[in-house]
């Protein structure tokens, strides 16, 4: 009797869980059942908005994920508005996901006064790389980074450096660099995002900027700036093969300043849509239409999956809160 | 002291209260950077506040038409709708069906047709539900608005 | 004349047919609360991945300029901007509106949104690579110094009393100046959730300009809410030319100041319409008619906001500067088809960049056939009885405020904004100074964070601040403006004395 019943017991528990599991996997099979939204925390037709754009306008077709991608823009103070929001507000059921930038939204989270950090996020794929490179306007006294950092030794705090906001990926090169060469420089965070920053620069505002490799690649080609040097472990073949990188001119500035995007969502998501949006995005991501307007718009691809990402974004966490220890 | 008068003073004192407390937090909240800015405004805005309240006070300062008792009590029940749709409504019900629904109230509140009348609740209905199948057109048709559903719609 | 060349482009089928589209889809869009230019051409930006370049920039082209006309239809016929560029629009216009006169205000704001709107684009092709440089020329010190002198309108700008009208700019101020500080990302007055993002100035626009309006009709209660029953007189469209063909100051105003503070980068199209409403009530003879039904202000205002449209792209096609946020999304829209704007549009892709031009002269004047084809129709709405204009009003202003961010905070903030402003209305106080103030925070407060920055690197915030022709200019038009406004506050307490009237 009591064998009897505990086979009961266990039968009844499999068919539940069996009916759990499946109810789990029909929600997972059925999603995306209506248009998802990606939050950009940053204002329309910036870097992060348009890329995100791009990236997700084939997510209709039947074949990746079946229902179309709109675009929420939340700007405000470098990101954290848009972020915030996402951590404290939107809900965890796939249907509203963020568009992320590392090393912003760590590097904010670790200064503090903002409500999310690494582990208020579930990254689902990587679409894009986008190192920070040093401009000067076209008529600018200096010719090369060297150039620039000796004038700073000589000239402590006289060098401006404009960038996008206070902890994002340019703040970041800036201050790598201040480490390295033991130079002093005046960062000055702009409003308005790296194309306020690149204004600046071009009007001769500022000495010089940090900004995004794909803006400067464009302002360059326009013949309105000059690029010295690229923050990352190695040169950019595709659109930047003759800069050096910081490295190659003598300063030990690794990629910690790379500006990744990609998608996220909540944490406390479904395991199961998670896993769908993880195997999806990437193709999405990947797809022919969208590699070919990237490459017109002159931004820099990098597919990563969601193990990968999680990976760069342990590893960012690390080497950020060792840079930002001391300040 | 006209009842005007005591409106007016009372309005410039709640005025300058609010610049009060903004100067206070302004002046007392740190980054000290981050808050110069709103400093150099809370002093333009206390003194101003006070300068106002001092006039309202003495009766100078009669500019705007007042708040008017019987208007007030019309406003009430129309601002009680409004607020009713922001706190509870839209969230629970859903932001369409609970627009429906104010609209009709409002619509019937302040429509001088009597009650009782049916023809007048049958434009009411009609009118709610064109109008709202413009909305839905345009915002969540055109526009991909995704509204808060709520538990209907 | 280079551009002549390539006016067949604008008139190929496709072409044709997508100029028509952007041009009735954006008086649509323009004219729907919550939506601004910025919105309306970021929503249409992926329609232009299936479409070559040029014919992805003239649908952008014509949807851009015609949201800035058809935000103000609902700014006139419902008193909601649709954006800031319509906010000196709502003033007269919809004073008129209720007045009887919608359609008449309907036409006059499409024709200077016309005229003005021609005249920015002919700046535009005639003279960028002038203009080019005097928009670079604005560093961060005078950007500063333009938006004290934008302050300095407040006073003087609708509003019954001089001391209220600062009064309520400084509320504006202080408004703008909640949540996320730009520059340095802390946080200030957030005493609600709703508050983190900071007020958004479309939901406050909703608020401010709806809210107490819809108040004010709830006031008139059920017994005495029958229509006023004012012979509206039917508009023709020739009697609208003459009216426009006689307000040669207020048109010119509008125009001048339009394209002039169009051109600036970071100030934009945003103030553009309420400088030149308030010009345009300083220079007039009839001041006290302004904000009554004046077509004057309105005809100032919708000149101002359609002459930025050309200069604000100067910066944008010649040097890949994003001048306001709707170029920035306009070059978003480049960037995609793998066009940089600069010297590689004008040098390697002619057609692309002139054919875009050229459709938005096209543009324009489509843009005034449908306005004008429309108003007479769309002025009935402002007729409607009151219990449903306060209803739809209402709902549109709930819709509108959602839709900006997909929000609710921001509905909260809409609705709190606008039911204080109706008290505040009640006192004295007026929407406008507020909103400029609004407006105007932010852009006074980060050229001056960015620029004690930069001073303090170079030589102090004295050198940088208060020398160069272009600060001295700037100051010299701040003090000229305060004195001015002071002194006709002290001429008009005076004349008020002398009549014995009390105000």
């Amino acid at each position: 009797m009591n064998k009897l019943f505990k086979s009961l017991a266990i039968g009844a528990t499999t068919v539940a869980l069996g009916m759990s599991m499946s109810a789990g996997a029909t929600f997972a099979a059925d999603f995306p059942d209506r248009p998802i939204g990606v939050a950009v925390s940053y204002g329309a037709g910036g870097a992060t908005d348009f890329q995100a754009r791009i990236v997700t306008m084939v997510a209709g077709n039947e074949d990746v994920l079946g229902q179309p991608i709109y675009i929420l823009n939340k700007p405000g103070a470098g990101g954290r508005v848009g972020w915030n929001w996402f951590a404290t507000e939107a809900e965890a059921d796939g249907y509203t996901m963020s568009a992320y930038n590392i090393p912003h939204f760590i590097a904010q989270s670790i200064k503090g006064g903002v409500s999310y950090s690494a582990d208020s996020f579930e990254p689902i794929a990587n679409w894009g790389a986008d190192p920070a490179v040093v401009v000067v306007g076209k008529d600018s006294q200096f010719s090369t980074i060297n150039e620039m950092v000796d004038y700073a030794k000589e000239n402590p705090g006289k060098v401006t450096l404009s960038g996008a906001g206070l902890f994002v990926g340019h703040h970041i090169a800036a201050l790598q660099i201040e480490k390295a060469t033991g130079a002093k420089f005046a960062y000055i965070p702009t409003k308005g995002g790296g194309a306020a920053a690149m204004k600046a620069v071009i009007a001769g505002d500022v000495l010089g900027g940090i900004n995004n490799l794909s803006d400067a690649f464009r302002a360059q080609q326009a013949g309105n700036v000059k690029i010295l040097g690229v923050a990352d472990v190695e040169r950019n073949a595709e659109f930047l093969p003759d800069v050096p990188t910081l490295k190659e001119a003598g300063y030990d500035v690794d990629n910690a300043s790379v500006n990744f995007r990609g998608l996220m969502v909540k944490k406390g998501t479904p395991q199961a849509v998670i896993d769908k949006l993880a195997a999806k995005v990437p193709e999405m991501f990947a797809h022919k239409r969208v590699a070919k307007r990237m490459k017109a718009g002159g931004s820099p691809m990098k597919i990563m999956s969601r193990a990968e990402v999680q990976a760069m974004w342990a590893k960012r966490q690390e080497t950020l809160k060792e840079l930002l220890a001391g300040l | 002291m006209t009842a005007f008068r005591l409106q007016h003073t009372i309005s410039s004192g709640i005025v300058f209260l609010v610049a009060a407390i903004i100067t206070y937090i302004s002046f007392t909240q740190e980054p000290a950077d981050a808050f110069l800015f709103p400093r150099m405004i809370a002093i333009f805005f206390i003194s101003l506040a006070a300068w106002n309240f001092v006039r309202a006070l003495t009766g100078v300062a009669k500019v705007g038409v007042g708040l008017d008792i019987v208007e007030f009590k019309n406003i009430v029940p129309g601002l009680a709708v409004m607020l009713i749709f922001m706190f509870f409504a839209a969230k629970v019900i859903g932001f369409f069906l609970s627009s429906t629904i104010a609209f009709m109230i409002i619509f019937t509140l302040y429509d001088p047709a009597p009650l009782n009348d049916g023809k007048a609740w049958m434009k009411r209905l009609i009118v709610t539900v064109c109008f709202m199948a413009v909305m839905y057109c345009l915002f969540a048709l055109l526009l991909k608005v995704q509204t808060p559903s709520g538990i209907l719609f | 004349m280079e551009f002549l060349s390539y006016f067949g482009g604008v008139f190929e089928p496709t072409a044709f047919l997508l100029l028509l589209g952007g041009t009735i889809g954006g008086l649509i869009l323009g004219a729907t609360p919550g939506l601004s230019p910025t919105m309306a051409v970021a929503l249409l930006i992926p329609f232009t991945f299936h479409l070559s370049p040029t014919q992805g920039l003239i649908l952008l082209g014509a949807a851009y300029t015609s949201t800035v006309a058809g935000g103000a239809v609902s700014a006139i016929l419902l008193k909601i901007p649709g954006a800031p560029a319509n906010i000196a629009t709502a003033l007269d216009g919809n004073a008129m509106a209720k007045n009887g006169e919608g359609a008449r205000a309907l036409h006059l704001s499409f024709l200077s949104s016309g005229i003005g709107g021609v005249i920015g684009v002919l700046l535009l092709i005639f003279l960028t690579p002038i203009l080019a440089q005097w928009a670079l020329a604005f560093g961060p010190s005078h950007l500063f110094w333009m938006a004290i002198l934008g302050v300095t309108v407040i006073g003087s700008l609708d509003s019954k009393s001089f001391v209220k009208g600062l009064l309520s700019g400084c509320i504006g101020l202080w408004l703008s100046m909640i949540g996320f500080d730009d520059n340095l990302g802390a946080q200030r007055f957030i005493f609600s959730d709703a508050l983190t993002g900071g007020i958004n100035i479309i939901a406050a626009l909703i608020g401010l300009f709806a809210i107490p309006q819809v108040l004010d009709m709830f006031a008139k209660g059920r017994s005495n809410s029958v229509i006023e029953a004012i012979e509206v007189p039917k508009q023709k469209f020739m009697d609208s030319l003459k009216e426009i063909s006689r307000s040669g100051r207020s048109l010119s105003i509008g125009t001048v100041f339009g394209s002039i503070i169009g051109l600036i980068p970071g100030v934009g199209g945003q103030i553009a319409g309420l400088v030149a409403y308030d010009q345009a009530k300083k220079f007039s003879p009839e001041k006290e008619k302004f904000g009554t039904g004046h077509p004057e202000g309105l005809i100032a205002a919708e000149s101002a906001n359609n002459a930025m449209v050309g200069p604000s792209l100067v910066p944008l096609l010649t040097l890949s500067i994003p001048g306001s946020p709707t170029a920035a999304v306009l070059l978003g829209g480049l960037i995609i088809h793998g066009i940089f704007p600069g010297s590689d549009l004008f040098d390697n892709h002619p057609e692309v960049a002139w054919t875009f031009i050229n459709s938005m002269l096209i543009g324009q004047i489509l843009m005034v056939i449908f306005g004008i084809y429309t108003a007479t129709w769309a002025a009935r709405i402002a007729r409607a009885p009151v219990p449903i204009m306060a209803a739809a009003v209402m709902v549109l202003a709930l819709f509108g405020a959602y839709s900006v961010q997909q929000s609710m905070g921001d509905v909260y903030v809409m609705l709190s904004l606008g039911v204080g402003m109706f008290f505040l209305e009640k006192f004295g106080f007026s929407a406008a100074p507020l909103v400029l103030g609004l407006i105007l925070g932010p852009i006074a407060e980060s050229n001056f964070t960015t620029g004690s920055l930069i001073a303090n690197a170079q030589n102090g915030p004295v050198e940088y601040f208060m020398t160069g022709t272009l600060n001295i200019f700037l100051i010299v038009l701040v003090l000229a403006s305060v004195f001015y406004s002071f002194w006709s506050n002290m001429m008009h307490g005076k004349a008020a004395k002398s009549e014995g009237a009390t105000s």
